[in-house]
């Protein structure tokens, strides 16, 4: 079991919630309005008048075997436009309820 | 969820509302009337009273002075003006704008009623009459005859008024002119005295002769018979062998002392209409009715009436207060449809991709159909103002679906689809678009304040661009990104396209453009020094042009129509003057080849009514009425048309007074000329003061038909009874005064009556015995005794000049000399005007003051000038709000004033005089050209804030705002062209509006590209950026002493 944060750039929305259909992921937990700026690249996503650009995140727990198309779909989306913004980080998950 | 983001993802619902919206609209549509203006109740209420007998200064001190005292505390009340004339005495009452009228009049009553006792016994009771729009004529037609002339009067009544009068929406027809049937007995008063006969005795005799009297019933057998003697006379023939008396045993016929004439109506009236003997049929509408409907109406049905009427009876259009509606609408509908057509191409040109354009373009109609639905809830017209405001705003409703599609198009060319692209690039500048628009409807909403007559125009001008625009933004964040998400493509540009493509030829000029641009701003931002001096110069130097063109109230539209009025020597028999009106007549025809057809009424209608207190007719007076060729079928306008028919009468030395109006009646503009009030008591001082300053402005260059408000005086034969005669031959003042009335103006004796109608029998000298002095002298009296006696026995025949009449303003007597501006700007002429006055010596007691259109105009600036701070305050709030600065708006605003050198420029160049048309239309500038300055100085702030430096963020953002400002500047310049260059019917009024927009919008938008980035670069020197550590991280000290390791 892995845990994928996704964070991106809300216009990726429709494309990010595809992947997730298509990939069977049932279990996620999306977040709307996130503030956040990339360590290296592009501009800061913040939502002000000067940064009008916002993100969204997504939390998904998934089994092992589930993370390497997610993470692949991840780039192809970032491929899209490396522009615009999508980031995923992945960790283990230790035990669950 | 956000308001666009619910649209995008329910496109259906978003689509149909505004399908709905469509639907409504259209409805609305058709549902509205037409008219040349809003419908507004005049604010006028006039008091009239008679009292028989009584002079004008009689008039003057019992009627007028203290019904005007009482009136004078009316609340609302603005002016009060009155006349005093033989007879009866007019109160003018004006009340503010917009005030109840019914309020009004009901407080005018309860205040008449206080002073009805103090009258004198003989007056009869004031009456108060309200005026409306709706009691202008709206049509005229001119009727011929040459057979059927006698009888016209029955057959226009029967076969055209009656008909006429059941079409809905006219309110009453009327008829001037008529020829009415007369039979005249003109008696021979010799003969009549030889045998001891008098006019009375006369007209009694026939009086008894012609009646049907009921002589009861006789029973026979069964039946029950009522008898009748049938005494009246069938045929006028029958008169002349009636016995009038006996005398030596024989019969008197009265065909042996009187000639009977069975005639039409002498009258000291005549029409003409093109030379021939004519009248005049008017109609006018009911309130609230159609014209352009009625008039249609009417027009159908006299064709199909006339089919009825004798072949030599013709009816001829004179004038007809819809054809200029109709020409003005369509001249207006065709101005829109240019103006869409414009804008469509503009942002074409722009943008070079036909899906995009179909979005943009639609916020057009949608934006103007809720003007429509605006209008019909409120109850309003399809008038010149409105759609004058559509096609001013239609440049201007683009412009938010414009930056928005931009927005979605570059998060498309990033790889967003459509729909994602549509959400999200909505959200980065929806309140961006919402404030600029807020600051174009800060100038326009305070448009609806404005009060007054100016206010009636303004008013909705300015809630139908704001109700436009705020629609727009509404469709701009909801359907353009509705539609964006549905329609758009990624359709990246092409390198190498080839020329013919908008790829290849325009989108690469575009990018010199940036470029030339980017070198321009570079080398401003570099001389400064040189910058600024040439702005404050360039700005000094065209406000100086205002000072050149001059000023004028509202330009005078031509509506082909103008009227003339031609004086003789007062007093001129109408023969006489009818000679001279046929010859003026002649000369016209064949000088002036744009006029098609004249009217000519000339002398004094005895049955005039209302009317004729209006106007100041007399026997030596003759007025016309021209209509010329449309406007587009001629090449002098009507001013110039007008101008030549005075060159024609002035050279005639039996005129004494003329002038010649371009103005018609349907305008509520009123008049364009410019009055000077002479204020003061004594007549003879101040007839003199007018006489001495009409000979003085006559002189003045571009001062046409200078006219004396008061009537000159005229010549009259006063009878004056010497009181001792009288009593000694036992005879009465009123006696003699009826038995000489009855001699020269007739006794109307009886009734002739045929086929259901009545005709006056009127019994009188023959016209030879009543034409001198020494006749009327003549005339013969039989005393109580039986004895005849000579008028000239008791008393003496004068020659005698009547006093005029007697006008008042604000309580005090005043003369009015008006003059019609010619070519030539009111505020110069006024000048002139000023210098003549202040060469005259006043009389004591006498005041002069100028007021006309001239006053209007000066009020109307005034108010204009109000408007204008109020604008600037309100559109500095918005934006000091928008930005959170006190400075930035003053950057910003520094394109308004370039904004006023560009009208200033624009009107010198087109040779257009300010008038308050073109002033409204700098103050519209005020809103429009910050738009494109708040475009700019907000992208800098944005760039700068991503940490760019200063200069350099000035030119990347002048470089990205360039083709917004360019586009959206350029949609609302070519959208008002159209009403700019116009030239149809009722084009002149707006065109200087247009002219001000574009001038003061090319400019300013030059101004704004090149001078606020460099009054960016001085004012925010150390800018806008890091705000958030000037303010927020400003007292956090917590952190001194821990560093970044990087």
């Amino acid at each position: 079991m892995k845990a994928v944060m996704i964070i991106y750039n809300v216009a990726h929305t429709e494309k990010l919630e595809f992947a997730l259909e298509k990939l069977e992921i049932r279990g996620y937990t999306q977040w709307d309005n996130v503030k956040g700026q990339g360590t290296l690249t592009g501009v800061p996503h913040l939502g002000t008048h000067t940064w009008p650009e916002i993100n969204g995140a997504v939390l998904a727990v998934v089994s092992d075997s589930q993370v390497f198309p997610l993470l692949e779909a991840v780039k192809r989306i970032n491929k899209v436009n490396e522009e615009v913004g999508i980031r995923a980080f992945t960790w283990e998950i230790q035990e669950t309820v | 969820m956000s308001i666009y983001g619910s649209a995008v993802k329910k496109p259906v619902t978003t689509i149909l509302i505004f399908v709905a919206a469509m639907v409504i609209g259209l409805y609305s549509l058709t549902q509205l009337p037409i008219d040349l203006y809003p419908e507004i109740e005049l604010p006028f209420l006039s008091v009239y009273t008679t009292y028989p007998g009584a002079s004008a200064s009689d008039i003057e001190t019992n009627i007028t002075r203290p019904l005007e005292d009482a009136l004078a505390s009316v609340s609302n009340l603005k002016e009060i003006t009155s006349r005093s004339n033989d007879n009866i005495s007019v109160i003018f009452l004006e009340f503010e704008y917009e005030s109840n009228l019914d309020e009004a009049s009901n407080d005018v009553r309860s205040n008449l009623s206080f002073v009805q006792g103090q009258l004198p016994e003989d007056a009869e009771d004031p009456v108060i009459l309200k005026f409306n729009s709706s009691m202008m004529p709206i049509v005229f037609y001119a009727i011929t005859a040459n057979e059927s002339y006698a009888g016209l009067e029955k057959i226009l009544d029967e076969r055209v008024v009656n008909p006429l009068n059941r079409i809905e929406g006219v309110g009453s027809v009327g008829l001037s002119g008529v020829p009415g049937r007369e039979i005249y007995v003109d008696v021979d008063p010799q003969k009549m005295e030889a045998y001891h006969l008098t006019i009375e005795q006369i007209g009694n005799i026939l009086r008894a002769e012609n009646v049907n009297v009921p002589a009861g019933y006789i029973e026979m057998g069964k039946t029950d018979y009522p008898i009748r003697i049938q005494g009246e006379f069938q045929e006028s023939e029958q008169l002349a062998n009636v016995v009038v008396g006996n005398y030596a045993g024989n019969n008197i016929y009265l065909r042996d002392v009187a000639t009977v004439l069975d005639t039409i109506r002498e009258s000291r009236f005549v029409e003409k209409v093109n030379g021939g003997r004519g009248m005049t049929l008017f109609i006018q509408k009911m309130s609230g009715a159609n014209t352009v409907q009625v008039c249609r109406d009417v027009e159908k049905e006299l064709k199909a009436l006339s089919k009825d009427l004798p072949s030599d009876v013709k009816i001829e259009k004179i004038f007809d207060s819809s054809s200029f509606i109709k020409g003005s609408i369509n001249n207006l509908t065709e101005t829109l449809m240019y103006a869409a057509i414009f804008v469509v191409l503009v942002v074409l040109f722009f943008l070079g991709r036909w899906r995009a354009t179909f979005i943009i373009i639609l916020t057009i109609p949608i934006s103007l159909v809720a003007a429509f639905v605006y209008l019909f809830i409120t109850g309003n017209s399809i008038n010149i103002i409105s759609l004058s405001s559509l096609s001013i705003a239609i440049g201007m409703v683009v412009d938010d679906a414009i930056v928005v599609l931009e927005n979605i198009t570059k998060h498309i060319e990033r790889g967003s689809s459509p729909r994602e692209a549509a959400i999200y690039a909505t959200n980065e500048v929806w309140l961006a678009v919402i404030v600029t628009t807020l600051t174009v409807v800060a100038v326009f909403l305070p448009l609806t304040f404005v009060k007054g007559l100016t206010g009636v125009m303004f008013s909705q001008l300015g809630m139908i661009v704001s109700i436009t625009i705020i629609v727009s933004v509404f469709a701009a964040i909801t359907l353009t990104p509705t539609l964006s998400a549905l329609m758009l493509k990624v359709k990246p540009i092409r390198e190498n396209a080839p020329f013919f493509s908008w790829d290849g030829s325009i989108h690469k000029f575009l990018e010199w453009l940036d470029n030339i641009y980017v070198r321009t701003i570079r080398w401003a931002l570099h001389h400064k020094k040189v910058i600024v001096p040439v702005a404050i110069f360039v700005f000094f130097g065209s406000m100086a042009l205002f000072g050149i063109v001059g000023a004028e109230f509202i330009p005078q539209s031509d509506e082909s129509t103008c009227t003339a009025t031609v004086e003789l020597q007062t007093g001129t028999r109408y023969e006489q003057t009818l000679k001279v009106a046929d010859r003026i007549d002649s000369l016209v025809k064949a000088d002036i080849p744009e006029v098609t057809l004249i009217s000519t009424s000339t002398g004094t209608d005895d049955a005039g009514g209302f009317a004729s207190l209006f106007s100041t007719s007399g026997t030596h007076t003759i007025s016309y009425q021209f209509t010329l060729l449309p406007v587009k079928e001629r090449k002098r306008g009507v001013e110039e048309v007008a101008e030549s028919i005075r060159q024609l009468i002035s050279p005639m030395p039996e005129v004494i007074n003329y002038s010649v109006s371009t103005s018609s009646n349907s305008g509520m503009m009123g008049g364009n000329t410019v009055d000077v009030e002479i204020y003061g008591y004594d007549i003879t001082a101040t007839n003199l003061l007018a006489e001495e300053l009409s000979k003085r402005f006559k002189t003045v260059q571009g001062a046409k038909d200078v006219q004396i408000s008061r009537d000159k005086s005229k010549p009259e034969l006063q009878i004056q009874f010497d009181n001792e005669k009288l009593l000694r031959y036992g005879l009465t003042t009123a006696q003699v005064s009826t038995i000489v009335k009855n001699r020269i103006d007739g006794l109307t004796a009886t009734r002739l009556r045929q086929f259901g109608d009545e005709y006056d029998v009127i019994v009188r000298f023959k016209k030879d015995a009543r034409n001198t002095i020494t006749e009327v002298e003549n005339i013969g009296i039989t005393t109580p005794a039986g004895e005849v006696i000579r008028l000239g026995e008791i008393a003496q025949v004068k020659e005698y000049w009547s006093p005029p009449n007697i006008e008042r303003k604000r309580k005090e007597r005043v003369v009015t000399v008006s003059v019609t501006p010619y070519k030539r700007a009111l505020s110069d002429i006024v000048a002139d005007m000023q210098k003549e006055i202040s060469q005259v010596e006043k009389p004591s007691g006498v005041m002069i003051q100028i007021s006309g259109s001239y006053e209007d105009m000066q009020e109307s600036f005034m108010d204009l000038a109000l408007l204008m701070v109020v604008s600037l305050i309100l559109v500095y709030l918005v934006m000091a709000s928008q930005f959170e600065s006190l400075k930035m708006p003053i950057i910003i605003m520094l394109s308004i004033p370039f904004a006023f050198s560009g009208v200033g420029i624009a009107l010198f160049l087109t040779n257009t005089k300010l008038s308050v048309i073109a002033a409204i239309g700098a103050v519209m500038l005020i809103g429009i050209v910050v738009k494109n300055a708040i475009v700019l100085v907000d992208f800098i702030n944005l760039v700068r804030d991503r940490g760019v430096e200063l200069y350099e963020a000035v030119i990347i953002s002048g470089r990205s705002r360039l083709r917004p400002v360019l586009m959206t500047s350029a949609t609302t310049i070519l959208g008002m062209l159209p009403l700019a260059l116009s030239s149809g019917e009722g084009a002149e009024i707006w065109s200087p509006m247009g002219i001000a927009v574009i001038g003061g919008l090319v400019f300013s938008t030059l101004v704004t590209l090149i001078l606020v980035p460099v009054g960016y670069v001085l004012m925010a020197r150390r800018g806008e950026r890091d705000k958030k550590h000037k303010v927020a991280y400003r007292d956090m000290k917590f952190l001194d002493g821990i560093e970044s390791v990087n």
